[in-house]
């Protein structure tokens, strides 16, 4: 899990799975590295060169409705995005973005900055997330979400759905290239909704 | 099962879930899983690169080839050959190319059984509640998991209800009411939903408009949906009451006329005589909303004795080989290539860029399928327009959208 400073990239607009990664790419390649730089290429053109690793995508609209392709996940992930903010998502893509590791966070963005007297995340601006207590703070910025379930946390710390799943029907030794800690027996695993 | 309270509930329970409130969390069985080909690939890799190599039941996994029918890309043929090698490895059955499309044969096959539990790859997995299947749309780390612990987990959903009722115009279809009703509430009483569809008129519908129904269940923002029991939809099934107090949404069609969904978004629908007269230059009549035996034969019916307009690409891709073969002893197919159409293999077709034909900047698409956001089709300089196989059908003779009137003469005959 990332744990480093976030920087925000907005997006607006109701965004689609076929916006983030166009289903030619996905029936070519099974390597996200190979569809990070087409991700977005459709809807807005020369975005993907500008991701760097550590960027947070804020949108005030649903994102990701539509097909379930995983490989919307998985090439954002490889194009650097490390959290995605938005007031609601398309079902699939939300429950894949926990099972691959990357937060997505139903923030009301907007509303924030109402009740919060916080400012929209600006584009570039610097983020840090508390996934536990459930708040995106920046300079200005304070915006509140309901926390996910603790084993959701407990997912996205251990990189994902499978690297839980796979260490439970294998050997530990092949599964620790895919864990950033280890998962605790007693946890239950499953992708937390949706 | 019992027809008044919440199918989701009932269904998840028997699975091992528990008698379970909605918003909570729980691990059920899953009876089948199906994979498609654009995401098959990505599986073999998971499966390679966490080292295991065996399934929970192969015999309750299908590995569909319908998305790269006719294999356009060297790229696409090497990925095609390894999700075959993996299917095989692992002893899963293989619907091959030119099969169909995955929601189209598992109802035919019945991989949807009512009551049961079944995972997707692909988000039209919804279908199955056509016959009171649990269907749900997965992406590949999930369709991973379940198929080697045979579990998945899900968050109980809550139910809404929603009733048809009215009169429509004689040329209103399932695929207008469907446009309509996200027309009119959107996604948001849907999403993350089971939606429950009840009343006469969703109890009037053959099989293959509950599918063609069902299917749209994502455009929703659903989880699931679930049909009523009628005549022709199988045995198992029950009919749909909505216990005393429940919420359900009424939507009036009453004199409802066909609707175009305009570009980009299905949410974007109009009356037909709004967009009658805009200039189509590519017409599909096919995928899993509208590929079905009653659809072909409806376009059939429209073209029989007529010519495609000159400057109309009409492209028809049955949604599978059994809806091919069966098209083919009725005459349909024979009608339509005579009129001018091009009909192609069953599968997927050119619902999604990656076969078939890809419109050109600036070309107008009108198409049966359920999605129509920029670049679907594989061109992000194309407008594709939704619309029901009638529609579509006597806009390939005339080359435009028709207006309501024009449709009326067509029914009729
Ligand atoms: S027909 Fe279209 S929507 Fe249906 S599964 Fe194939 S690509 Fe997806």
């Amino acid at each position: 899990m990332w744990t480093g400073e976030l920087k925000v990239r907005r997006v607006e607009g109701e965004i689609s799975t076929d916006d983030i990664i166009p289903a030619r790419y996905k029936h070519r390649f099974t390597d996200p590295a190979l569809m990070a730089p087409h991700v977005f290429e459709n809807r807005l053109p020369g975005l993907a060169a500008t991701f760097r690793p550590g960027d947070a995508l804020v949108s005030r609209d649903i994102f990701g409705i539509g097909s379930s392709r995983e490989q919307a996940v998985s090439a954002l992930l490889a194009a650097g995005v490390r959290l995605v903010v938005a007031p609601e998502f398309g079902r699939i893509f939300y429950r894949n973005c926990w099972n691959l590791g990357l937060p997505a966070v139903e923030a009301a963005v907007e509303a924030a900055v109402e009740t919060e007297k916080s400012a929209l995340p600006a584009e570039g601006a610097r983020v840090a997330l508390d996934l536990t207590r459930g708040r995106l703070t920046g300079p200005g910025v304070s915006v509140p979400f309901r926390p996910p379930a603790p084993m959701m946390i407990e997912m996205v710390r251990a990189g994902g759905l499978l690297p839980l799943v796979f260490a439970r029907t294998r050997p530990p030794a092949a599964a620790q290239a895919h864990q950033d800690v280890e998962p605790s027996q007693t946890t239950p695993v499953g992708p937390q909704g949706r | 099962m019992r027809p008044d309270s919440p199918l989701v509930g009932q269904i998840i329970a028997a699975h091992g879930g528990g008698a379970a409130a909605a918003g909570e969390l729980v691990s059920v069985e899953v009876d089948r899983i199906y994979l498609q080909d654009g995401n098959s690939p990505t599986v073999a890799r998971l499966f390679a690169e966490y080292g295991v190599d065996r399934v929970a039941d192969p015999d309750r996994v299908a590995f569909v080839f319908d998305h790269s029918v006719i294999v356009p890309d060297r790229d696409m043929a090497d990925r095609v050959r390894e999700a075959t090698a993996f299917a095989k490895r692992i002893g899963a059955r293989i619907y091959p190319r030119g099969a169909g499309i995955s929601h189209v044969i598992a109802l035919e096959e019945g991989w949807y059984q009512p009551g049961s539990i079944v995972l997707g790859s692909d988000s039209h997995t919804c279908t199955g509640g056509a016959v009171q299947s649990l269907a749900l749309g997965m992406g590949a780390s999930d369709i991973a998991a379940a198929m080697v612990t045979g579990q998945t987990w899900l968050k109980v959903p809550e139910t809404v209800w929603l009733r048809v009722h009215g009169q429509g115009h004689p040329a209103l279809r399932p695929k207008d009411v469907v446009l309509e009703v996200l027309r009119v509430f959107g996604q948001r009483p849907f999403l993350y939903k089971s939606v429950e569809w009840t009343g006469d008129w969703a109890a009037s519908l053959s099989l293959d408009s509950a599918a063609s129904v069902a299917s749209m269940g994502v455009e929703l923002g659903a989880k699931c949906v679930f049909l009523p029991d009628a005549p022709g939809r199988g045995d198992g099934l029950v009919p749909i009451r909505p216990p005393a107090g429940a919420a359900v949404l009424e939507l009036s069609i009453e004199g409802l006329r066909p609707r175009i969904a305009m570009p980009h978004s299905p949410r974007n629908s109009v009356d037909i005589d709004l967009a009658a007269g805009e200039r189509i230059d590519y017409v599909f009549l096919g995928s899993c909303t509208n590929g079905r035996l009653e659809d072909i034969a409806e376009a059939a019916r429209i073209v029989r004795d007529r010519s495609v307009h000159p400057d109309v690409h009409f492209l028809v891709t049955p949604g599978s080989s059994r809806v091919y073969a069966e098209a083919l002893r009725l005459g349909y197919l024979e009608t339509l290539t005579r009129a001018g159409a091009l009909v192609t293999p069953a599968g997927c077709g050119a619902c999604v860029g990656t076969q078939g034909t890809v419109p050109a900047a600036g070309e107008r698409v009108l198409s049966t399928m359920n999605r129509n956001f920029r670049g679907r089709m594989g061109n992000p300089d194309a407008d594709i327009y939704l619309s029901s196989p009638l529609v579509a059908a006597s806009a390939a003779l005339i080359g435009r959208i028709p207006s309501a009137d024009e449709l009326v003469c067509h029914v009729d005959r």
